[in-house]
């Protein structure tokens, strides 16, 4: 009896325990369905349509959009594809920087004594919590090519003023120094985290065998964070083909288009001349690209690890 | 929409339509009285207006003067945030509830909604309470399509001409006497002109508000950016106009190079830069700042006629308006043609005859008699569907033109080329 009794309690305790776990997942379920799900579908349905907001008909295309988008002659093309390898540019550009400048500060703050870091990742943190528009104006203000304060400077150490926000290649580093200012905090605070969560004794093991501080750095934390890192690239990789207020503010997309990304493209198309249809469209097309550029990330960095182990 | 963070995902888009929908005429709109949109009660009319900015409070001025005129009707003026206010207007219209029963209309937005059919032809509610006559012919013009009245007009607002007036007397101008034409403009910008001490005549922007700018000289230059159901890009006028542009940046190095975003407005308020062209709105900032600036109108700086580029703010009507309502209406309407003044407090120039006409009008701002000076040459965009993405590339040919990195007519012929691709 008694034997024939603790499996039941068990199962009932397991089903409780599954009951309390989707309780806690509820939430987010919840959110997860009015704010990505269903907009999902609709939007996947608004692109299948002639969709101008102002029209009494939206009628049914297919896949008309998509096909106006590939076709070369058409000025969705130009707007996608310009816009898209703008975008890929600013990822290029932006991700290798966030994240190694993100694990060398965190690899900084780490070595320096405990008061010290916590003020100075107080201080790199912060401007995570500002908003685009703040960011963009203070920029602006310093970037400002004839009263800027950063060409005040160079020109009284004698150099010619740099036009940041009007000349290639200056509008990207602009653009991107900006958001590496903006968000560094953010990935450097993971990193603080994942470098903690090292073991002291592999250091002490590699101390022991001589190793150096290049050395333990490549074959023990790195080895060990590397997950922390897969997650930080992968998140930086999608913010950044977000990207829009930058642009948006500081440049308006110039010189000429040079800095127009995507982005900036859809949301003009969706709600300045209201084809919510083709700007549907190439917004999934972008979140496909975005999902295929993940899971690209992902198989190189578990070969990698599976290739080591 | 403009302060996205960088977590916005690529389905905001989508998301926000669907969020909106949801919320429908209600979002971002600031309610006055309790209920929105259209009201039962047909003496209750809902206005919805884009004045968020310091514009607001005169429009409320306006409405609550004609509330307390009379007990008949009540006027329900909600303002919805300018970013936000076409948007809502779309999604309210999308929908198909929700209408305010009179909004505020851009002119330049006019056609769009009237070619659609979203709003009402306004030509029955003309007659003894209110008629074309008792405003500005071009106001009346700008609110019409095919001769057809959308819209009744509150304001006209162009592109004005501002000046440093301790500059002017600085560089030995009268302080007191704008440029009126290019000859004087050019001389003027480079006796003002200090290249040692960062000081320039006539800073020229790359971007906004190029969109005024560019267009006046080009009309000035007796020519069209569309005409005869064609992009005009690469005509002789739009040519010449942005030759002259830039021969101020190299020819007469009146003007820095690289100019930003912006970049012309900090160096004016910085007195850095002794002339300036922008838009009416600007008043608010200018008197902020303390600046000793003097306005006028746009001086002549194209080569054959007088000619500004102008947008303007009408009230329409949406065709879903309850008819039983249109007597409350025309009744506001009425009201505001006779009552305006307020409006002009805000440096903008109302329509009415009856106000721009009157000895009050040229007495409350220094501004807003200059904006009138200019209603009989305005010229407004074009009624033509997607304008917005011609103006696009034109916009980046200038931007790329003034910034020396791309030669004149190789630029507006690639920018003809796209427009004219993109109105197909």
């Amino acid at each position: 009896m008694k034997e024939a009794k603790l499996p039941a309690s068990k199962a009932k305790r397991e089903r409780l325990s599954k009951f309390t776990s989707f309780l806690f997942v509820l939430p987010y379920l919840l959110l997860f369905l009015a704010f990505l799900f269903i907009p999902l579908v609709y939007g996947i349905y608004i692109s299948l349509h002639d969709y101008n907001l102002l029209s009494s008909v939206q009628p049914f295309i297919g896949f008309e959009n998509y096909a106006t988008i590939f076709n070369p002659d058409s000025a969705m093309n130009s707007l996608f594809f310009d816009g898209l390898g703008n975008t890929l540019k600013f990822v290029i550009f932006s991700v290798p920087l966030l994240v190694s400048i993100g694990l060398g500060l965190a690899l900084l703050l780490n070595s320096l004594p405990g008061k010290l870091r916590t003020f100075f990742r107080t201080i790199y943190f912060i401007p995570y919590a500002i908003s685009v528009s703040v960011v963009s104006i203070i920029f602006l203000w310093i970037l400002d090519t004839n009263s800027g304060l950063l060409n005040m400077y160079l020109m009284d150490l004698g150099f010619d003023a740099i036009p940041w926000l009007t000349k290639q290649p200056f509008a990207w580093i602009s653009l991107v120094g900006a958001t590496i200012w903006w968000t560094l905090g953010f990935n450097m605070i993971i990193f603080i985290n994942a470098l903690n969560e090292v073991s002291e004794e592999l250091y002490e093991a590699g101390a022991i065998d001589g190793a150096s501080a290049w050395q333990k750095f490549i074959h023990i934390t790195l080895p060990t964070i590397r997950p922390i890192m897969l997650f930080v690239i992968i998140t930086s990789t999608i913010a950044s083909f977000n990207v829009f207020g930058q642009p948006y503010l500081m440049t308006r997309g110039g010189p000429g288009d040079s800095t127009e990304v995507l982005l900036m493209g859809i949301v003009n198309l969706a709600f300045e001349e209201r084809e919510l249809g083709v700007a549907s469209a190439m917004a999934l097309l972008m979140s496909l690209i975005m999902i295929v550029i993940s899971v690209i990330q992902f198989k190189i960095a578990n070969r990698k690890q599976g290739g080591e182990s | 929409m403009k302060k996205t963070n960088k977590r916005w995902s690529a389905l905001a888009v989508t998301c926000s339509a669907v969020l909106l929908t949801a919320c429908s005429g209600n979002s971002g709109v600031v309610e006055e009285g309790g209920n929105s949109g259209s009201s039962e009660d047909n003496s209750e009319i809902t206005l919805w207006a884009p004045f968020s900015g310091p514009d607001g409070p005169y429009m409320k001025e306006i409405v609550d003067g004609y509330n307390e005129s009379q007990d008949e009707y009540n006027v329900n003026f909600q303002i919805v945030p300018q970013s936000e206010y076409y948007k809502t207007v779309d999604l309210a219209v999308n929908g198909e509830s929700n209408m305010p029963d009179v909004m505020v209309m851009h002119g330049d937005q006019i056609f769009t909604y009237a070619e659609k059919d979203i709003i009402r032809d306004l030509g029955d509610l003309m007659g003894d309470e209110i008629s074309v006559d008792e405003y500005h012919p071009n106001a009346i013009e700008g609110a019409s399509v095919e001769d057809e009245l959308y819209g009744v007009p509150l304001d006209i607002h162009p592109l004005l001409f501002y000046w440093n007036k301790d500059m002017f007397e600085a560089a030995g101008l009268d302080p007191e006497q704008p440029p009126t034409n290019r000859e004087e403009f050019i001389e003027y910008a480079q006796a003002l002109t200090n290249e040692d001490e960062n000081q320039y005549g006539y800073v020229v922007p790359t971007l906004w508000p190029q969109e005024f700018i560019f267009p006046t000289i080009v009309f000035q230059n007796g020519g069209e950016l569309y005409a005869d159901g064609e992009v005009q890009f690469t005509s002789d006028a739009v040519v010449e106009a942005l030759e002259f542009e830039r021969s101020l940046i190299d020819e007469y190095a009146v003007s820095p190079s690289d100019v930003q975003q912006d970049g012309e407005v900090t160096m004016f308020l910085q007195g850095r830069s002794g002339m300036h062209m922008n838009g009416p709105w600007m008043m608010k900032q200018w008197e902020d700042s303390g600046l000793n600036y003097g306005v006028a109108p746009v001086p002549q700086l194209g080569t054959e006629q007088e000619g500004v580029y102008a947008n303007s703010h009408n009230f329409v009507v949406p065709e879903s308006v309850d008819e039983e309502k249109l007597d409350a209406i025309t009744n506001f309407f009425s009201y505001v043609g006779d009552n305006a003044l307020a409006w002009a407090e805000s440096g903008q120039a109302p329509a009415s005859k009856a106000v721009y006409e009157s000895d009050e009008f040229q007495d409350v701002n220094t501004q807003s008699s200059q904006v009138a000076k200019q209603f009989d040459y305005v010229k407004f965009g074009p009624d033509v569907e997607n304008w917005g993405q011609a103006t696009g590339p034109l916009m980046e040919a200038v931007n790329e033109v003034l910034l020396g990195q791309k030669d004149t007519t190789e630029a507006l012929e690639e920018a003809q080329q796209k427009a004219a691709n993109a109105l197909e």
